[in-house]
């Protein structure tokens, strides 16, 4: 009963997983050094979804979950900046190649998404609620 | 005796059902005011124990009604009596059975959404209770 | 012990009524058998309810609208019934009031 709940839920929980991983790739645009100390950019991370088949409500809705954490595979953004501790031989500072438009705009639909699925919640409980009124 | 007017209906289930989802209820209140708590592990109340004791006393009361020494035997045999309080016995302990997650990655959108549907779960134990108690009353003053 | 529903409670008060009376004999039992199925439609319509009820409560498969509706209908066919009987004994007491 009330499996529409558990699916909505799904959909909060991978959405907030992707607005973590957009939030750490924000955080890291100027990482140069990886966390050991060695000087490889951080590499830009995607959440990638699936159907969770684990999660399903009678009339057939399916919830979803994240199915991994995949890298980018771009190459590093290539600065020149003689001088920094992290520089190359000719004077190039590899810089994670991360698109500040891409992300924000990734954020947006990500925050979009999460607010749909707690007006969902919402819209499910209201249901749950008129239910009730058969009997009052 | 007169308590007896309550045992042909469904009443005493349900009075069991509100009190388990008020006690689930504060169990869950707990895990949201502790997530950020380090070491906090969330728990909670087992349904499905709930529900299947609640399954056994049910049938223990539909036993009981209409064989006369289903009380004794069961009474013997440490099952739920199926007349009465003390047939909900068995279920009202399953309230003291906490269970602990293993690790704490219950999510704070799990927590709420567990949390509204036990509300769900209480409204509607406490809607058809309220109608159940209208009807008898209905009965009992001869009162459309 | 067997526990009493209020439907079966109002059986007894509704077939005592009519044997009171000394009704001529002939197609007279037809108001009274009318009754009695009545009783129990809506007896078995409370059951029906109270398992859906139960089912619900315990987790089985069901759907909330269908169990809701069905307590609602036995609700409301009780009340129906129970006016056919208010009416009844109102008719009753009526006839018995008129001086011969």
């Amino acid at each position: 009963m009330f499996t529409a709940l558990d699916v909505s839920t799904s959909g909060l929980v991978a959405q907030r997983t992707r607005l973590n991983a957009i939030s750490s790739n924000l955080a890291n645009i100027s990482t140069t050094r990886n966390e050991a100390g060695e000087a490889v950019p951080y590499t830009p991370r995607f959440v990638v979804f699936k159907t969770d088949e684990e999660t399903t409500t009678t009339g057939g809705g399916q919830g979803v979950r994240v199915d991994s954490i995949e890298y980018a595979s771009v190459e590093p953004n290539m600065k020149y900046e003689p001088g920094h501790p992290d520089a190359n031989a000719d004077g190039y500072v590899a810089y994670p190649n991360i698109d500040m438009t891409t992300e924000f705009v990734d954020a947006l639909g990500a925050t979009r998404a999460y607010e749909a699925n707690i007006g969902v919640i919402e819209i499910t409980k209201d249901m749950g609620q008129r239910t009730l009124q058969i009997l009052a | 005796m007169l308590s007896n007017m309550f045992d042909s209906s469904p009443l005493g289930a349900l009075e069991q059902v509100v009190s388990f989802t008020q006690a689930r209820h504060g169990v869950l209140a707990g895990n949201i005011a502790n997530s950020d708590t380090p070491g906090y592990k969330s728990r909670d109340l087992s349904v499905d124990t709930f529900q299947a004791r609640l399954k056994d006393a049910i049938a223990a009361r539909h036993e009981a009604a209409t064989s006369p020494s289903y009380e004794i035997n069961a009474r013997l045999a440490g099952k739920p009596t199926g007349t009465g309080s003390e047939n909900w016995q068995q279920v009202r302990e399953a309230t003291g059975d906490i269970l602990f997650h293993d690790n704490h990655d219950v999510s704070l959108e799990t927590q709420v959404t567990e949390i509204a549907k036990n509300q769900v779960q209480h409204n509607l134990a406490l809607t058809i209770m309220n109608a159940q108690f209208r009807l008898l009353r209905t009965a009992v003053t001869e009162r459309v | 012990m067997s526990s009493i529903t209020p439907t079966q409670l109002f059986a007894q008060q509704a077939a005592a009524p009519p044997a009171t009376i000394n009704k001529p004999t002939g197609d007279a039992g037809s108001f009274k058998d009318f009754l009695l199925d009545s009783i129990r439609d809506v007896n078995s319509m409370q059951q029906q309810a109270d398992q859906a009820v139960e089912t619900m409560m315990t987790g089985g498969e069901a759907d909330p609208a269908e169990v809701l509706t069905a307590v609602q209908k036995a609700d409301l066919a009780f009340r129906l019934m129970m006016q056919m009987r208010n009416k009844m004994m109102q008719v009753y007491q009526e006839v018995r009031d008129i001086r011969v």
